[in-house]
């Protein structure tokens, strides 16, 4: 399932230009440290951090997008740095755990 | 020489405090890795140096280890990462920066002395397996990583860049 897809699919709302990557796979972290040794490439990274050094961490592993819990929304300088990385940056307004089972259920694990 | 074209995956991962401390008497700082669940925040005096505790915040350690041929690099020396935004001229982060192109992106390595008083950073066997490992992970075709040790930054307090680091809420003082 690609990124697109998968935002259709949960009712994510876009927050910039992204590349379209084949899922293969989720995080759920709020923490930068442990995205580096949890997180892997190609993967949908589930959090409530919104924090530039998100992105730093997101694009070392080569995550393929972003979705923001809660309705959070980035800075428009994460935003900016998330353009030129490539990832995509999603918002919904389920917490994590409802977003997780979302995910369960179109099955994207 | 290892002959081993080596795929790195992390090992003993360890989650921990990343404590920083500056000198009162020359500027300098230091850092270190901590476990302890109350960490150490008392003045001491180290030689020359008289350390005050900064700050602390979580973060989390990790050796690498080759799953072909054993070989672990141990990254002990590692303090932290940090995506560079550096555009002088004059640091050598910065020129590798641009010599790579827009899908290159540099992160520099912190070793735990930012004065590299005795002239040593993060290990060149540690940058390399760094590389590597990170290089080996990306599935985005044209994509490529370059990891730098500190040392190589024209000034580490002016260096520009985006610390991989979970300040704020996470700190515990």
């Amino acid at each position: 399932m690609r990124v697109s897809e998968l935002a259709e699919k949960t009712g994510l709302t876009s927050l910039n230009e992204h590349n379209d990557k084949q899922v293969e796979g989720v995080y759920i972290s709020d923490m930068v440290s442990d995205i580096i040794t949890g997180a892997k490439a190609n993967g949908i990274l589930v959090t409530l951090q919104t924090h530039k050094s998100l992105i730093a961490a997101a694009n070392l592993v080569d995550v393929a997008a972003i979705v923001f819990v809660r309705g959070k929304k980035p800075a428009d300088d994460v935003v900016e740095l998330a353009n030129k990385t490539g990832i995509g940056l999603f918002v919904t307004d389920m917490d994590t755990w409802s977003f997780a089972t979302k995910l369960n259920e179109i099955g994207v694990k | 020489m290892s002959t081993c074209s080596h795929k790195w995956s992390m090992v003993n991962i360890r989650s921990g405090y990343l404590v920083v401390e500056g000198c009162r008497h020359c500027k300098a700082r230091s850092s270190f890795f901590s476990t302890e669940t109350v960490l150490p925040v008392d003045d001491y005096q180290d030689g020359e140096h008289y350390w005050t505790y900064l700050s602390s915040f979580q973060a989390v350690k990790f050796d690498l280890a080759c799953d072909a041929c054993g070989e672990v690099v141990n990254l002990d020396d590692m303090m932290g990462l940090m995506l560079s935004t550096c555009r002088n001229p004059d640091c050598e982060v910065a020129r590798l920066a641009t010599q790579g192109g827009r899908r290159t992106w540099v992160y520099v390595a912190f070793c735990a002395d930012s004065t590299h008083a005795t002239g040593k950073c993060v290990s060149a066997a540690g940058i390399q397996a760094l590389t590597e490992y990170f290089n080996g992970n990306i599935k985005d075709p044209g994509k490529k990583v370059i990891v730098a040790p500190c040392i190589k930054c024209k000034s580490i307090d002016t260096c520009a860049g985006i610390v991989i680091a979970d300040t704020g809420l996470t700190e515990i003082y």
